[in-house]
């Protein structure tokens, strides 16, 4: 690993876009049409793309990294295998009954989601394991083949099998798989064990049928990438980004997908805290918008806010701890982010009652915006902002000419012509309109926290992040924002400065003060040599490896833990301080209970010797523009102006709005009585304190 | 609105309130020690201004939450003066604040320099507050004395300093001290969260704070008003029953009167059943709760939870009966009587705004409470699990099965949780075939639990209802099953009570049947698809299709 380049691949609704880093730390960018049916397609033409540009070899990549969507969208559309889901019996309907609580209160209209394996196929199996791990009836392997006949004559694709206590011992769950396996093997399966060996039947077993559910759909697809990438002669290692934006490889991928539901865009999150913190910036919203949807999350106090347990719906999800949005529960490490179907090619419409409509349809890549001429008769964002100026008449470099007549045509028929206004009045509106779809994800992280988004700046990412920013930012009073350099690509970009990450956890229970050492540090060793070998096949060696180490420990009787830094040689009255102060801090007075040891943990992330740092990220910048600045009329506060059209790379000093400021990657729009400086990261920060409107 | 009043600043504070009791809510989550705290979630938090006005409630249990004011005012009365930073009030004597004892309210002031701020309120369930039977919630006490220790409003901190009498009366007395205290231990760090955030909410806005609560909570009543404006003026009566006292067999009728008069709605119990020996009686401010929670109901999603709302709601009841108790009747089982009550006023409403209510739901959650000692050296161990539930048919789709009360916003145990805790092994958690209400949208289904005994013995107590009247339908939707109590000793199943206190041995099996959820709409209406559907889940067998819907499986 010490030499070659490393491709980071981000695939999006609207757009595929690569950054390709070559060992000298120079990087190249590309963004091309994403193909949904088979999203491969688009990674390898953008492949070819980048790779002329680099002027290198396939032979050269040394590492994939990979954020991809599929997992979100087979849940999302509702799209996955057909399931079914073993059980101990008398538990048919843990799935279904849940948890019982509604994410609003004195809503009688609330719908509880379809569950994902429907009450046919939810199989019951005669056996029985204790609270103690012991076994009190055998696993009854007759009934276990019977559902599996029952599955193959109706045609179920992929299983999950969860039996009561099996996180005390998962002996019958290992037998059930491997009896299904071999009597059906085109089944595919997932044991709760091999997922979340952890007590709680409702989440280890819906968080197992969310992995059945997308399994095939993910293992499908990263098969046909990695053939495809082979053809092309790419054999590097394959990195999936992570729900928790960290990386893992393409095998843990394949068979617990549930930990990559929100691959991707995690990762752009955890590339902007990376940013930030370069860059001394504490309280950050995340708004990334991109063809499809647009997202949120939080940064306070230099802290990326994220969750545990995270439940996906369709809509607006609302963030809370204590009460969940009411989905599909999966227990696992998620970056919290708040989306909305809103995006750059989201469609506007008009509703019955003759407002302006905008998503969460939308023209996607294929048939696309009016203006990209592939067929699109429907008006979206990406036209409306064609027709009032702010983007270029071209895209993505030149690759794509844009019919701004057609654009204005539709627009003028769908919403003008039915609300008697004009064409850029129209236009206008459909903005406006996707401004407040987006201030809603925003909001969710923010004011529905109780934070002041006045006090907090705004950064701003994605294909089309840059165009809506200042709006979003001005709407909620939000000061400043603030764009990466290459924000058009930079959820691949923050790939690239992610780490690869094995989590080690192992049970230890005991009371803090009766902690056997040579127990404990038997333990803590094993995991550090389970995680060095996990790595170890992942391309890393142990001088790359940065470990870390944890105990959790809680008051006797509570169910949740804190998480304390182990620090060798075990001192138990330091942890009990350690652990006394940190509650202290959280609830505001120190307990004088006995605390106990829940569980350890051995945290250890492969650092790449090319990962970006963003601080060195201007000396990877190309050379400078020095043409002209052109002028165009532009649509700022429902008056024609004329702004000029200056190139991202002519961006040296500072300067006044308003400005339109295009690179390959994305358009950055600069209101008037904004100014704009550049930063230390080689970004921009519009300061906007001066817009009047 | 007010000029003076900034659209986002509004908007932050009233988020910003939400946030705070969320936060604290989570806090209790993670801080308690017994599972009907911290896995079941019955406990409750709120904010309330310096003039003890509710400003936020969390999405925790509502049949606790509108008994704050009343709780409030009595706190109000008796530390007028009296309050000061540090401080910290208890109370759960029904008569004086209080509902039932296991339900401790605990009161913070909160203070910025010497001026108070508002108050963190935070009620939780014990699982024991002494008293005859394990867990303290037996239905068959027949007079509060006999209930457990009661707790009249009392400083358990004194500006910081813990009460270390009240604490030490406390702990001798409750069955699992440690759990007892562990969760009052909870319940302050809860206060101490709410604390820590109402003051930075004060150190970011100033005294501007007031201007904004008194506008939330006006915002509050001017869309309770407007919604209850809209409905036509008359009079709304409904009469649902419980199936009686665990004494008498006698059903106990519940009667209510809903007034709509201009923009003002009356609530009148009279001709409710006289207060009965056993413990269902219910304090009027848990009435009250009852009855502004299902009002809330139907009203629009995004009227905040706050004072204002309940300014529009005239709650009465008659002294002297069962939802209006003299003192020392005993109230320990409540909780039913507040759900019967919310299926009153839920019947009463439904005349006026069917679109935003239900047929009847389960009925209310079932008790089922087990207690005694087990293992070498012998330790104490008292379960209290409660089985939700099942929602009515709706105006436009089916009843949720697997679902909280509308009342309560609770969880489930779970049966690793159970198992790993008590001396208890659990046989079925289940979806209850048939046991829907038919209807055009039929009910939930109920649930069914099954448990066996593992210890050498322990006191069962179980309060369930719904045997006698099952939940009923609207609009020609036809009621639920009823529920069941069963019990198997050697092999033999038997069929016990709806409220019943026994002492049971090893190997003994519970099994509890819930009721469903009445239909909605008449039957001959339902779509063919829901039914074949329903067949093909096992939800409903071809006998209930045949029956109910004149359906015959092709």
């Amino acid at each position: 690993m010490s030499s070659g380049a490393r491709l980071s691949v981000d695939i999006g609704g609207t757009f595929t876009d690569l950054v390709l880093m070559r060992g000298d730390g120079t990087s190249f960018s590309c963004k091309v049409s994403s193909t949904p049916a088979s999203p491969e397609d688009a990674v390898i033409t953008g492949l070819q793309l980048i790779l002329d540009q680099s002027a290198l070899e396939a032979s050269d990549i040394v590492e994939v990294l990979h954020g991809t969507t599929v997992g979100s969208n087979t849940l999302l559309q509702k799209q996955g295998a057909r399931c079914g889901l073993i059980t101990t019996k008398g538990f048919r309907d843990v799935l279904e009954i849940g948890r019982l609580r509604t994410p609003s209160m004195f809503d009688l209209s609330w719908d509880k989601p379809e569950p994902l394996v429907t009450r046919r196929y939810r199989r019951e199996v005669d056996e029985r394991i204790t609270s103690d791990g012991l076994v009190l009836r055998p696993l009854d392997v007759e009934s276990v083949l019977a559902a599996g006949r029952l599955f193959r004559a109706e045609g179920i694709e992929s299983v999950a099998i969860c039996f009561i206590n099996s996180y005390k011992n998962p002996e019958h769950e290992r037998q059930a798989a491997n009896v299904l396996l071999d009597a059906f093997p085109e089944l595919a399966v997932t044991a709760s064990v091999d997922v979340l060996p952890e007590a709680g039947e409702y989440e280890r077993t819906s968080t197992t049928a969310v992995n059945a559910y997308v399994l095939p759909a993910l293992r499908g697809y990263l098969s046909r990438l990695s053939a495809k990438l082979r053809t092309k002669g790419v054999s590097a290692p394959l990195f999936i980004g992570n729900s928790n934006g960290g990386l893992s490889s393409a095998h843990v991928a394949r068979d617990k997908p549930v930990f990559f539901i929100s691959s991707g865009r995690a990762s752009g999150a955890v590339g902007a805290a990376g940013l930030g913190a370069s860059l001394g910036e504490e309280n950050l919203v995340v708004f990334d918008m991109g063809g499809t949807t647009a997202s949120a999350a939080l940064i306070h106090r230099g802290v990326l806010s994220r969750t545990n347990e995270y439940e996906f719906r369709a809509g607006m999800s609302v963030p809370s701890r204590f009460i969940k949005a009411g989905g599909y529960m999966m227990r696992v490490p998620t970056v919290d982010v708040a989306e909305v179907g809103n995006g750059a090619g989201s469609i506007a419409a008009i509703d019955p009652a003759g407002l302006i409509t905008v998503g969460p349809v939308s023209a996607g890549a294929m048939p696309g915006p009016v203006c990209y001429g592939l067929g699109g008769l429907r008006p979206t964002v990406t036209d409306a902002n064609v027709v009032l100026g702010f983007l270029p008449t071209e895209l993505a470099g030149g690759a794509l000419k844009l019919d701004v007549h057609s654009a204005r045509a539709a627009i003028s028929e769908t919403i003008g012509k039915p609300l008697k206004l004009d064409a850029a009045d129209a236009a206008f509106g459909i903005r406006e309109i996707a401004n407040a779809n987006m201030v809603r994800a925003i909001r969710a992280v923010t004011i529905e926290r109780g934070l002041d988004p006045r006090d907090l700046t705004l950064f701003a990412f994605g294909g089309s992040g840059p165009v809506h920013a200042c709006d979003v930012a001005k709407t909620l009073g939000i000061p400043r924002v603030l764009f990466p350099p290459a924000p058009g690509v930079f959820t691949a970009m923050g790939m690239l400065a992610s780490t690869v990450e094995h989590h080690e956890l192992r049970a230890y229970q005991s009371s803090l003060m009766e902690i056997d050492d040579q127990e404990a540090l038997a333990l803590l060793f094993d995991m550090r040599e389970n995680a060095i070998e996990v790595l170890a096949q992942q391309g890393y060696e142990e001088p790359e490896i940065m470990f870390s180490q944890e105990i959790d420990l809680r008051l006797q009787g509570q169910h949740s833990a804190l998480s304390i830094a182990l620090v060798m040689p075990l001192d138990r009255g330091a942890l009990r301080n350690a652990f006394i102060a940190d509650y202290r801090d959280v609830y505001g007075y120190a307990p004088v209970d006995s605390v106990e040891v829940v569980q350890l943990r051995v945290h250890a992330r492969g650092r790449s010797s090319h990962m970006i740092d963003f601080k060195l990220m201007q000396a990877a910048q190309c050379g400078r523009d020095t043409r002209t600045p052109s002028l165009r009329q532009v649509y700022f506060n429902r008056t024609w102006n004329e702004v000029p059209v200056v190139s991202r790379s002519s961006v040296i000093g500072t300067f006044d709005g308003p400005a339109i400021i295009e690179s390959a990657d994305t358009t950055i729009v600069v209101p008037p009585g904004a100014s704009i400086e550049p930063n230390l990261a080689g970004g921009l920060v519009v300061n906007l304190k001066g817009w009047r409107t | 609105m007010n000029t003076s009043v900034d659209p986002i600043t509004f908007a932050v504070i009233k988020s910003g309130l939400d946030t705070i009791v969320d936060d604290m809510a989570y806090a209790v989550m993670r801080t308690a020690r017994s599972p009907i705290v911290r896995d079941v979630l019955d406990y409750s938090v709120t904010i309330c201004d310096r003039k003890g006005r509710i400003l936020s409630q969390a999405k925790t249990v509502a049949l606790h939450l509108g008994a704050v004011p009343d709780a409030m005012d009595v706190v109000l009365d008796r530390f007028r003066g009296d309050l000061f930073p540090g401080d910290v009030i208890v109370l759960n004597d029904p008569y004086a604040g209080g509902m039932h004892l296991p339900d401790i309210f605990m009161f913070k002031p909160i203070f910025s320099a010497e001026q108070l701020l508002g108050f963190s309120v935070v009620i939780a369930h014990h699982c024991d507050v002494g008293g005859r039977v394990p867990g303290s919630n037996a239905s068959d006490s027949t007079e509060i004395f006999q209930e457990g220790i009661r707790i009249a409003p009392m400083k358990l901190y004194d500006r910081g300093v813990p009460n270390k009498t009240l604490l030490t009366i406390l702990e001798t007395n409750v069955r699992i001290p440690e759990m007892v205290l562990g969760d009052l231990d909870a319940q302050y760090a809860t206060c101490n969260i709410g604390e820590r955030e109402l003051t930075r909410l004060h150190d970011r806005y100033g005294a501007m704070l007031d201007v904004y609560f008194d506008r939330l909570i006006d915002y509050g009543e001017e869309l309770t008003r407007k919604a209850i404006a809209a409905w036509p003026d008359g009079e709304y009566s409904f009469t649902d029953y419980i199936d009686g006292d665990g004494f008498s067999p006698d059903a106990i009728p519940i009667v209510c009167k809903v007034t709509v008069k201009g923009n003002h709605l009356y609530i009148d119990f009279a001709g409710s059943s006289p207060q009965v020996k056993g413990a269902i009686n219910s304090t009027l401010s848990f009435v009250k709760s009852s009855t502004y929670l299902t009002v809330r109901c139907a009203l629009e999603h995004d009227v905040p939870n706050n004072a204002g709302v309940y300014r529009c709601i005239t709650v009465t009841a008659p002294e002297g009966s069962i939802l209006n108790p003299r003192m020392p009747a005993p109230v320990a089982a409540r909780a039913l009587t507040g759900y019967r009550v919310v299926d009153t006023v839920m019947g009463a409403l439904a005349q006026i705004a069917p679109e935003k209510l239900m047929a009847a739901g389960e009925g209310g959650n079932t008790v089922v409470s087990m207690g005694g000692y087990y293992g070498e050296p012998r330790r104490p161990f008292v379960l209290v699990d409660m089985i939700n539930g099942a929602w009515g048919g709706r105006a436009d789709k089916d009843g949720i099965e697997g679902v909280t009360n509308p009342s309560q916003n609770m969880s489930n145990l779970p049966i690793e949780t159970i198992e790993a805790k008590y001396p208890i092994l659990m046989e079925e958690y289940a979806l209850r075939e048939d046991s829907c209400g038919a209807g055009r949208f039929r009910g939930g289904l109920g649930l069914v639990r099954e448990y066996r005994l593992l210890a050498d013995t322990a006191v069962l107590q179980l309060r369930a209802d719904r045997h006698e009247h099952p939940p009923y339908g609207l609009f020609g939707g036809s009621p639920a099953a009823s529920s069941r109590n069963l019990m198997r000793q050697n092999g033999e199943w038997r069929v016990l009570p709806a409220k019943v206190t026994l002492e049971i041995t090893k190997d003994t099996v519970l099994r509890h049947e819930q009721a469903g959820g009445g239909g909605f709409g008449d039957p001959r209406l339902r779509n063919p698809d829901a039914i074949r559907s329903d067949l093909w889940n096992g939800k409903i067998s071809s006998d209930h299709a045949r029956k109910n819907y004149d359906f015959e499986e092709e």
